[in-house]
């Protein structure tokens, strides 16, 4: 008797409680990455991330704005994109039933470290984002020490001003007593 | 007739050494700054475009500081020895006046990238971007220098007195040059927004970011920070005629 009230309660549950609207759901976009899903460099490099949105509904979908959001796995923070990415966001205006459109952007390497990335699909007509599988970045330190370089530079530029100067003083000098 | 008198304006700087001690002051501290980068283990650790970045806001922030000093005594001092009068005596005429003198200031600036050639290309070294930032930085720091050359030779012209041009013009670069030390997000906060795009140093900053961090070369892409230059420029200049016909009408000896 007392699984039959169960029963019934869940039945008049599933039939009279208010349903999550269509807002509240998620748009029918699919996010899907097609480069590596595991990408290395040092820093300074450029890396290309390609991915895809596709209407995977029935009905069109419009004003969906997509986005990177990057984190840094060792800290456990967000990252800032302002030098990361050129593009910080895609707008589509519309995306026909079963359409595909590419997804590319050039991630420069800033700072040494391990990275996760997604990409993120927000439509106007929905509260609930879609997001793409994770592309992890491992990004190696570099060093520019080149003291090879920089030290001819760093002493000989100062040094030749220098010469010149004391020819002048030389020239003024060899003037005056002219 | 101008050309005369930019060669000795140059040849009063090359009259004795201590006239270009400033040009080897500035190479120790493009030396210092440039060692700095490229052999501290942390600051190497910094991504080139950075380093080019930080040397270009050098290299043009002191071409800045110079220039204003020097074109801010180059005309008053005129006035004050009471040169002025024997020079506009000979066949020179303002125009000619004006343009020797902005070629000896603006000869400084060039004098000062001709020594921070050796650095760009050692901190540039290895990257692609050794051309595009030579290029970027003579055009910026040109238009820069240029504008406020006209701005500070307009007061010169009202006010006649180094001192005072001297003062206002360094606390007018320097009242340029903080917004450009904000963060991004306090920039874009209202009035501040509207100052950031019409602030030519704030111009000359960001364009040398769209170059090097975001690699966008090409002058279209950089037209949003090189109109604003310009416009400086063309204000500055019109704001220096208008101080030409004022000083025609007042004359040379009127000097209150």
């Amino acid at each position: 008797m007392k699984t039959l009230y169960t029963s019934l309660l869940i039945l008049g549950a599933i039939l009279f409680l208010p349903q999550p609207s269509r807002a509240e759901s998620s748009p029918p976009l699919e996010l899907s990455i097609l480069s590596s899903r595991m990408l290395g460099g040092t820093a300074g490099d450029y890396v290309t991330v390609q991915g895809q949105i596709k209407n995977t509904g029935s009905v069109a979908v419009s004003h969906i704005t997509t986005y990177l959001s990057l984190v840094d796995t060792e800290n456990k923070l967000p990252v800032d994109l302002e030098d990361w990415s050129a593009e910080k966001g895609l707008f589509i205006g519309s995306i026909e039933p079963q359409q595909v459109f590419p997804l590319n952007w050039k991630i420069h390497f800033v700072k040494a470290g391990k990275y996760s990335l997604i990409i993120v699909a927000a439509a106007e007509e929905s509260n609930t984002p879609q997001v793409s599988p994770i592309t992890r970045f491992a990004v190696a330190p570099k060093r520019n020490l080149n003291p090879g370089n920089v030290l001819p530079t760093a002493l000989g530029t100062p040094l030749i001003i220098a010469l010149l100067l004391s020819m002048l003083v030389v020239r003024r000098q060899k003037g005056v007593q002219d | 007739m101008f050309k005369t008198l930019w060669r000795k304006e140059i040849e009063g700087e090359l009259y004795t050494w201590k006239g270009l001690v400033w040009l080897l002051v500035a190479s120790f501290l493009f030396s210092f700054i440039s060692y700095l980068l490229l052999t501290n283990k942390e600051l190497s650790l910094l991504d080139q475009t950075e380093m080019l970045w930080l040397l270009g806001k050098v290299i043009i922030g002191v071409a800045l500081l110079i220039v204003t000093i020097h074109a801010s005594s180059v005309i008053t001092t005129e006035f004050e020895r009471e040169t002025a009068e024997s020079l506009f005596l000979t066949p020179l005429s303002i125009r000619d006046f004006l343009l020797g003198k902005f070629l000896a200031s603006f000869t400084l600036w060039l004098a000062l990238f001709v020594v921070a050639i050796p650095y760009i290309l050692a901190v540039s070294a290895g990257s692609h971007l050794a051309i595009p930032f030579m290029g970027y930085v003579l055009l910026l720091g040109s238009l820069g220098t240029a504008g406020f050359i006209f701005f500070i030779f307009a007061l010169s012209l009202w006010i006649r007195s180094s001192k005072n041009t001297l003062t206002i013009a360094l606390v007018i670069l320097f009242a340029l040059s903080a917004p450009a030390l904000f963060s991004s997000t306090l920039k874009a906060a209202g009035l501040l927004d509207a100052v950031t795009k019409i602030n030519p140093i704030d111009a000359i900053f960001s364009s040398l970011d769209n170059v090097l961090v975001d690699y966008k070369v090409s002058l279209p892409e950089n037209a949003p920070f090189l109109l604003p230059l310009m416009a400086f420029c063309l204000v500055t200049f019109a704001l220096l005629a208008l101080s030409v016909l004022s000083f025609k009408k007042r004359g040379i000896l009127k000097n209150e």
